[in-house]
């Protein structure tokens, strides 16, 4: 057994009962991050963490301060002042930000260590956890590398669920979090949009783009909330409402909560094992004392939901990525002309992938098509977003599996538009287009890979989120685990 | 809307300033006609187009100001460090005239 296997909390009483040390602990968190076959890390920061380890060792650990000498690793793309930070992308290859991320300063001012940044799809944008500039990242319950973790945040989804720390940072604009969290049997959380600073935090499509986080179990996920969401005026979209504190108002109590199945996702996953496991979630949550219900959403709305998220994130990112052009950071190749200087260092400097991406949203930007795509993407995600707010006026939150199968095999999925997107595969990013507090749990695993539920609910009612996940973490028993106990923890 | 091929796609990537393979623009071919078919079944679903578009979620409105508290900025050493072509404190491009 090692410290890392457990929880925040635990960690922290083992800190303050001096049964390991911060250098202990750090040290153990590089050597198995420096093991790492997963393909999780941009770059591991062994010398800067071992140095502040020893720093926060000389002083008394804080009672209170669950955080303060806790290893973790960040995806990518947020800023942190003097280490390398591309987004997995050439494009940004050698930028070393000038100052943190809001969330990595609120991390570090609290006595968290970061040890690593983790891999990503090319600037946040991909599904597969692929396309990053260091090639694919691997999910480790599979030892043959034959199954994708999924992204974006695919390395801090890995280093989490292969205990190297117990908490990551990630970014969610359509699932990124919560998707990978399923394949991984994580707790993955995405709060309100606008809950958590997004100061720092390289843009994709910042009406829908979510600081998230994997944790190994509900309660440190409720404590990573109490930190992560004090307010910044550093980020004019971060709300002014007062925060909760999610951790102190944990109770896992259901009794009475009314919970919605949404028939048209429910039935488009046909997976009879996994069903079988999400119907005895259902019972479980319906002896508990909540009121379980089924609703209907048109299908043909829910069958947008993929090609909506896809226009106006495109959209989005081509204009927010037009910065990125060699001059102020980044390679510069040269040229005859200012224009070509920038042409260079675009088209060496983004793959295949995102280039087309960037295509299609200004395609769908210019005046003769907005009508018939960006405007009419917007169109349809306001009448999703009215068609989940309509079941939120009636019910607390909407429980669903995640997706309709465990880690799709890296040759069976790509993030090649198709028009094969059946809805289970998409659908979270109903999540996004609302601004909805959504959380995906482990549920179960299936030849030994795993899957998720996902349990979404109202603006700002992050509270029956965490209460409902915490319920369910008493009828998975699926608490802390990783790729190294899951055998044991699966056979309870 | 404004009808699809190769070159109104080579036109567009250009316009964005940078290229693509051939293949590359085969490939964003075939995506463009299954954007479009999948819009055009969007444009079908009831009140789509009567209705507003959605940029954010909710309603973000912020009514006060921030305090006017002063900050130093970057220093001109550190805003130049991640160029590559600096010369005498300034980002150096070729001559536009």
């Amino acid at each position: 057994m090692s410290y890392l296997d457990l929880s925040i909390r635990e960690i922290h009483n083992a800190l303050l009962l001096k049964k390991v040390t911060i250098v202990e602990l750090v040290k153990e968190a590089l050597e198995r991050a420096k093991k790492d076959d997963n393909n999780a890390f941009e770059c591991i920061l062994e010398k800067e963490a071992l140095e502040k380890a020893i720093e926060l060792s000389k002083k008394e650990i804080p009672n209170e301060n669950y955080f303060y000498g806790i290893p973790y690793v960040a995806k990518d793309n947020f800023s942190t002042k003097g280490v390398e930070t591309t987004g997995s992308s050439n494009v940004l290859s050698g930028y070393v930000p000038l100052f943190d991320a809001t969330v990595i300063k609120y991390l570090n001012d609290a006595g968290a260590i970061l040890i690593a940044k983790t891999t990503l799809d090319e600037l946040a944008m991909g599904g597969t956890g692929t396309s990053g500039h260091k090639g694919k990242t691997f999910n480790p319950y599979d030892e043959s590398h034959t199954h994708m973790i999924g992204g974006s945040s695919c390395g801090s989804a890995a280093a989490v669920s292969a205990a190297i720390v117990p908490f990551a940072l990630g970014s969610d604009t359509g699932d990124s979090v919560r998707k990978p969290a399923s394949n991984s049997a994580l707790v993955g959380m995405k709060p309100t949009w606008g809950l958590i600073s997004r100061f720092g935090l390289f843009p994709f499509a910042p009406s829908m783009d979510h600081v998230a986080y994997f944790t190994r179990n509900v309660s440190d996920s409720a404590l990573l909330l109490n930190l992560l969401s004090k307010h910044d005026d550093n980020d004019e979209t971060n709300s002014y409402k007062k925060r909760d504190d999610y951790f102190g108002d944990l109770k896992g109590d259901v009794k009475g909560k009314k919970i919605a199945v949404v028939k048209e996702i429910r039935n488009s996953i046909t997976d009879e094992e996994m069903n079988k496991k999400y119907n005895d979630s259902l019972e479980f949550l319906k002896n508990a004392g909540a009121i379980v219900e089924e609703v209907s959403i048109n299908k043909d709305l829910l069958t947008s939901i993929f090609p909506t998220y896809f226009i106006i994130s495109c959209a989005e990112a081509t204009s927010n990525n037009a910065n990125l052009d060699g001059v102020k950071f980044g390679p510069n190749y040269g040229g005859k002309t200012y224009q070509e200087v920038m042409y260079n260092a675009r088209t060496k400097g983004f793959s295949g992938l995102i280039k087309r991406r960037f295509v299609i949203g200004s395609y769908s930007l210019m005046s003769e098509n907005q009508h018939d795509l960006f405007l009419r993407a917007q169109k349809a995600r306001h009448l999703i977003v009215d068609a989940f707010n309509e079941v939120f006026k009636t019910y607390d939150a909407i429980y669903l599996l995640a997706a309709p199968s465990p880690a799709s095999k890296f040759d069976e999925a790509s993030d090649r538009l198709n028009n094969d997107y059946l809805i289970a595969d998409n659908y979270l990013a109903y999540g996004n287009f609302g601004g909805f507090p959504s959380i995906t749990i482990p549920l179960g695993f299936k030849n030994g890979l795993p899957y998720g539920g996902n349990i979404t609910s109202k603006p700002f009612d992050e509270k029956d989120v965490f209460d409902l996940a915490l319920k369910l973490e008493s009828f998975t028993k699926l608490s802390d685990v990783s790729c190294l106990n899951y055998k044991e923890k699966e056979a309870k | 809307m404004k009808a699809v091929n190769k070159d109104v796609l080579k036109d567009a990537a250009n316009r964005l300033l940078f290229d693509m393979s051939d293949e590359q623009y085969d490939m964003l071919l075939e995506e463009f006609h299954i954007i479009q078919t999948q819009f055009e079944l969007i444009g079908k679903i009831k009140g789509v187009d009567e209705t507003t578009p959605m940029t954010f979620s909710f309603d973000v409105t912020i009514s006060l100001m921030r305090e006017d508290v002063p900050s130093t900025p970057l220093s001109r050493d550190e805003v130049l460090k991640n160029a590559k072509s600096v010369q005498d404190g300034q980002i150096k491009l070729p001559k536009v005239v």
